[in-house]
């Protein structure tokens, strides 16, 4: 039963992600899939703007550096400027599309920033 | 700090008063403002007082002349009840950089218990060398010529004490900081005297002057790691680092004594850091605020920054608690040791801007090349060109050659490894024709090349009618491979800032110390003046942030 459900989630997750990158690859998508709401991140009354704070109650950005570890040329999460404590926001953008923020300064960091 | 060089009280110096005179505080402000709107303004507003008169609470920035400057919010009031917490500690440091770690270490050293608060999650410092001056080896009238000649390259414009300061005492901080650096684990040399290539010529040649010029390298490893060894030092000493806690407002008591410092951590909760003897700022320049860059110093507005959250966030603090920001007019360090080889920086070889032109005499050194090149177009870019016999033809130039072995370390596209470089940001090239060539450099190649045949065509004639540089200094550009580094030109650092006397105690508007508020780094005034950083002496910037937070650290721990 249990193993069931793994697949069925993996199945699904296929489907919403194929779905949703037809028409829309914004990080809000992604978000919307797994279950966030507007005031999961923008809070309950007056909509407030979002800081780091935030992105790091789900994500780990120590895990995260680990896991891209191995990204070349360069491990875009543990870098000399902030170490793995780089503004998620520099790049990552929910509203609209992300940007490789490194790139202006290191033109062969031709990072693909989801 | 130094006896010989301290100023007696009252007298004030001819540098300190001009800032006074001509610096912007909240007194200036209003004084300006009250002038210039004139008897009409006076009549109609019944505003009938030119005073210093405290401003008018609920005012929200600063102004000066009527122009509100929203790079000054004022300080918004904090109430007791949304303070999570409170710490007291002798010394709090806000900046964890290259002078904010020595001073919190050298603090500490001398007994107190110290703080220091950081906006990012590490220490963060840039560069490679910190240079201070081997008094031992040096003799007195060499020293007093290099610090004349530092002050013309900074168009005269600066505090001959302060300067006399670094001068010194650098040899005994650098020195200091090299040993703490390696207490902590850090890469750090001393290259001495024969990597000074700028200081030819200053002294008299039966003149002693030597140097102790640290360097935390090779590439890619830079100051940043070194600092952050040295941070361990500290840490192990017993300095107390809070990250992520970006320091918001000062705290003065009511005799306008600055007593403390409201931080705010990442969860947005705010915390008192008070300090018994001082409060030391030590953050830096203001480089990605863009209010405060077109305001103090507009004609960054084309050119690509190299730091990142340089807000400036020290100048509205002190500026609230009273302190005088220099003149506008800043001075600016806009270099690229990186593209290229840094001792060959200086070498006067033919030089084209973006578009493939030759536009300056190319006497004029790397530090002042941007002042060529404010446009968007070009926006800080230029190209050193050279032909393969540049060996022969420049082996008497200011700096050091590399071969063309050597070379290739620059050269994104030759294989091998990149060692002692920043692989990402190496830009030199060679081609077997120039127009292969202007392509690599991204120049217009018919541009390019109608360039260099004029270039060559003076150099034939042994006169430059475009430019007028010396004969020596025109080498043709006629055999192949040829040759070209394309330098960038972005900011580095902002380096003018807060007045303060030479205890580096912030000063107000009448010239009077501000009790408990020190300035050190490039957040403090009177250090520079001229349009640019001059590279007379290489790390002198790193050298005087040591300097200062050395001795700053120390004054303020003895208080």
């Amino acid at each position: 039963m249990k193993n069931l459900t793994i697949i069925l989630a993996i199945i699904l997750g296929i489907f919403a992600g194929s779905a949703f990158a037809k028409e829309s690859n914004l990080l809000d998508q992604t978000h919307m899939a797994k279950g966030l709401k507007c005031a999961s991140c923008h809070g309950v009354e007056e909509r407030q703007a979002v800081p780091m704070l935030k992105c790091v109650q789900c994500h780990n950005t120590k895990k995260l550096a680990e896991k891209t570890a191995d990204v070349k040329p360069t491990n875009p999460h543990k870098n000399r400027h902030f170490d793995t404590e780089t503004d998620c926001s520099k790049c990552h953008h929910v509203h609209k599309k992300s940007e490789n923020y490194c790139v202006s300064c290191h033109q062969p960091f031709n990072f693909v920033t989801p | 700090m130094s006896k010989e060089h301290s100023q007696k009280p009252k007298e004030i110096d001819q540098y300190t008063a001009s800032v006074l005179q001509n610096g912007i505080s909240r007194r200036s402000f209003l004084t300006r403002a009250a002038v210039g709107s004139g008897g009409l303004a006076f009549a109609s507003f019944g505003i009938a007082s030119a005073s210093a008169a405290p401003l008018q609470v609920g005012t929200e920035y600063g102004e000066i002349g009527g122009a509100t400057l929203n790079f000054l919010p004022k300080p918004k009031p904090i109430a007791d009840k949304d303070i999570a917490t409170t710490q007291t500690f002798d010394v709090v440091v806000v900046g964890a950089g290259a002078s904010g770690v020595p001073a919190a270490l050298s603090a500490r050293e001398s007994g107190a218990t110290v703080a220091c608060l950081q906006k990012q999650a590490i220490p963060v410092s840039q560069g490679n060398t910190g240079s201070g001056i081997d008094l031992k080896n040096s003799d007195k009238s060499a020293i007093e010529a290099l610090v004349s000649r530092l002050m013309a390259d900074n168009a005269h414009r600066s505090h001959p004490g302060l300067l006399k300061q670094w001068a010194y005492n650098s040899g005994e901080a650098v020195t200091w900081v090299i040993d703490r650096v390696k207490q902590g684990g850090g890469q750090i040399v001393d290259q001495g005297t024969k990597v000074q290539h700028g200081i030819r010529g200053i002294a008299d040649t039966d003149d002693r002057l030597s140097f102790i010029t640290s360097f935390c390298g090779p590439k890619p490893y830079t100051t940043g790691d070194a600092i952050r060894a040295l941070a361990k030092t500290a840490e192990k000493a017993g300095v107390k680092f809070f990250f992520n806690t970006p320091a918001q407002q000062l705290i003065q008591d009511e005799s306008g004594k600055v007593i403390g410092v409201i931080a705010q951590t990442r969860d947005g909760k705010y915390h008192k850091y008070m300090a018994k003897k001082g409060v030391i700022l030590s953050s830096g320049d203001y480089q990605n605020n863009q209010a405060m860059c077109d305001f103090f110093i507009p004609e960054l507005k084309n050119f690509e920054r190299k730091q990142m959250d340089r807000t400036g966030d020290g100048f509205a603090m002190a500026y609230w608690a009273g302190g005088v920001i220099e003149p506008v007019g800043h001075t600016k360090m806009l270099h690229d040791f990186d593209a290229g080889p840094a001792s060959m920086c200086d070498m006067p070889f033919l030089a084209v801007n973006r578009k493939g032109e030759r536009f300056v005499n190319e006497k004029v050194e790397m530090s002042l090349m941007n002042n060529y090149l404010k446009d968007e177009q070009n926006a800080g870019h230029y190209s050193q060109v050279f032909d393969s016999d540049y060996m022969t033809q420049a082996k008497d130039w200011p700096g050091h050659l590399y071969s063309p072995e050597e070379l290739k370390i620059y050269m994104p596209e030759a294989p091998g490894e990149k060692k002692g470089v920043f692989p990402s940001l190496i830009n030199t090239h060679s081609a077997n024709t120039l127009e292969e060539l202007a392509v690599k450099l991204e120049c217009d190649p018919k541009t390019f090349v109608a360039s260099i045949n004029r270039y060559n065509e003076l150099c034939k004639k042994g006169k430059d009618e475009d430019f007028g540089k010396p004969k020596s200094k025109m080498a043709p550009v006629l055999k192949p491979p040829f040759y070209g580094i394309h330098r960038r030109m972005r900011i580095s650092t902002i380096c003018s800032g807060i007045l303060v006397n030479d205890n580096h105690q912030v000063l107000d508007a009448d010239g009077k110390e501000i009790p408990g508020l020190f300035i050190v780094g490039n957040l403090g005034a009177g250090f520079y003046g001229g349009v640019d950083y001059p590279l007379t002496v290489f790390g002198l910037s790193l050298g005087r942030c040591y300097t200062f937070g050395y001795l700053a650290g120390k004054y303020v721990a003895k208080l």
